[in-house]
């Protein structure tokens, strides 16, 4: 048996709804500086492994707590209670294109946005030609980002973080980005990434392709873990719930 | 310390961002950089027409450099206040701009204030760099000072950032803030002896001598101003081409450790939160 790569431990994260909220001035000396909130806990006690070389599906219905959890696993968010630990490096991609300047060209924004995804300058050196290629911006990489049809440019974001190549990598519903021929060169790429043994989680609503791709999976429902598991079994439990 | 290792491990991170501010700012302008000498170029015609010629200030001779120029010597402070002024004013958004940003990536959420305030620092080199071409020109014996200049501008610089790091997370609790700035700084710089010379203040000071029955003078209330003291700085190393005196320095370098601890402090403590908070 392989060991973990990531390990959820009791994690709880608890967020404030806030009915009048203190942010000007007048209203933190208005009322002094209190402000009305609610408690409202997205997730509660979420516990489980994920073994190296797995992919990892979050599953279940809208509000149910799998972005909260993606992002505390991302380092977006750091959960009230409990912890999250990781063996290698992890890299997030939850959404493509974010930290791109609408002025710089695209190549430009290839340096920009690979540092901002945690990549050194040799390396992207190193994945430069694979990134052009694999987006097929390489015409218009002089021109600035602004230019770029939406699918360029999210082809290009994906292009770069596909290419961060992390031991865990945390994905949100990216891979319906692109068109057609796009999406399925990014699936394959997604696979190889499988196939060479790194760790992945990942949220989707796409059953077959949790079905397909997971080794095994979470179900969360309103915060709560209700199942986790190898796949088959976990998923059979949540789509019997849904009828 | 772990902290300080996160910092030093993004800096590439902090020197890419650092050209998008420097490159993407001037994109698609006829003039590119130079557009960043109008601005300081423009004050200092403005300010020596009207406190040079119109109000006729007394002459400020640099000692011992033998200087006479209102121009000049306005240059050696309001360049580093206009450094000071840009840096506050765009740091104090460098959080809330780059929110949905944030919200998507982890990485080092102090490289946002520190990369706007390397981008400005490029931009007040340029600056400088001209005043000391000019004051070459002029026959003032600056070259010796340079490598102080420098030194003083990088630590006017985390001064500058410790403060701009400071807003830039209160701004993320009250919003309020970076309009409140805006007029926080006009009064900063008016309360600074960088338009006419600390004298004027000290000679009025004597006359009204101490504040409300106590032995406070204004002269003491101006001194408390921490950029007072580094405008005395840039003036004795630049204008005077002198030493600045010890007292001087030691109290700037107090104020530095001060203000960039405390933005250290508040980033290691409220960074976690920061895309919550957004």
């Amino acid at each position: 048996m392989s060991d973990w790569a990531v390990r959820v431990d009791d994690v709880s994260k608890k967020f404030r709804l806030y009915h009048e909220r203190n942010q000007t001035l007048k209203s933190a000396i208005l009322r002094g500086a209190r402000s009305r909130h609610e408690d409202y806990w997205a997730l509660k006690n979420i516990t489980f492994d994920v073994k190296e070389g797995q992919t990892h599906g979050l599953i279940g219905t809208n509000g149910s707590g799998k972005s909260t959890l993606l992002k505390c696993l991302a380092k977006i968010y750091w959960p009230t209670s409990g912890e999250i630990t990781y063996r290698g490096r992890i890299a997030s991609l939850l959404e493509v294109g974010s930290g791109f300047h609408e002025e710089l060209s695209g190549k430009e924004n290839i340096y920009l946005n690979g540092s901002i995804l945690g990549m050194s300058k040799k390396e992207i050196d190193r994945k430069f030609d694979d990134i052009v290629d694999f987006s097929g911006v390489e015409r218009y990489l002089d021109q600035p980002v602004k230019n770029y049809s939406s699918g360029m440019y999210v082809r290009l974001g994906f292009a770069i973080a596909i290419n961060v190549d992390p031991d865990i990598l945390v994905v949100d519903e990216v891979l319906s980005v692109g068109d057609e021929g796009f999406q399925k060169k990014s699936y394959e790429r997604f696979l190889d990434f499988k196939k060479r043994g790194k760790t992945i989680i990942l949220v989707t609503h796409n059953m077959p392709v949790v079905q397909e791709i997971c080794d095994s999976v979470t179900w969360l429902n309103q915060g709560t873990m209700m199942k986790t598991g190898p796949a088959a079994g976990v998923i059979k439990a949540y789509r019997k719930s849904l009828d | 310390m772990s902290y300080l290792k996160d910092i030093w491990q993004a800096r590439e991170l902090l020197q890419n961002l650092t050209n998008r501010e420097v490159r993407g700012k001037y994109r698609r302008t006829a003039l590119g950089q130079l557009w960043s000498l109008a601005n300081p170029i423009a004050a200092i015609l403005i300010y020596t027409f009207i406190f040079s010629f119109i109000f006729r200030l007394p002459a400020q001779v640099g000692d011992p450099s033998g200087l006479d120029n209102y121009a000049l010597w306005l240059v050696c402070g309001l360049l580093p206040w206009l450094f000071f002024n840009r840096v506050l004013s765009l740091g104090v958004d460098s959080l809330v701009l780059n929110g949905a940003l944030i919200q998507k990536v982890y990485f080092p959420r102090i490289v946002l204030p520190l990369s706007l305030a390397n981008a400005t620092f490029f931009t007040w080199l340029l600056e400088m760099g001209v005043l000391v071409v000019a004051f070459m020109f002029l026959g003032a014996f600056v070259l010796p000072w340079l490598p102080v200049l420098l030194v003083v501008m990088i630590v006017f610089a985390l001064f500058a950032v410790g403060l701009a790091m400071i807003v830039s997370i209160v701004n993320v609790y009250f919003r309020d803030l970076s309009y409140l700035l805006t007029i926080v700084l006009q009064f900063w710089f008016y309360l600074t002896p960088i338009l006419y010379p600390i004298d004027l203040v000290a000679t009025q000071s004597e006359r009204l001598g101490g504040l409300f029955g106590t032995p406070i003078t204004l002269l003491n209330l101006y001194q408390v101003n921490p950029v007072e003291g580094f405008i005395e700085i840039f003036r004795n190393v630049l204008y005077d081409n002198a030493a600045p005196e010890a007292s001087t320095v030691l109290i700037a370098l107090g104020w530095t450790v001060l203000s960039l601890g405390g933005g250290l402090l508040l980033y290691a403590k409220k960074e976690k939160q920061m895309a919550e908070l957004l």
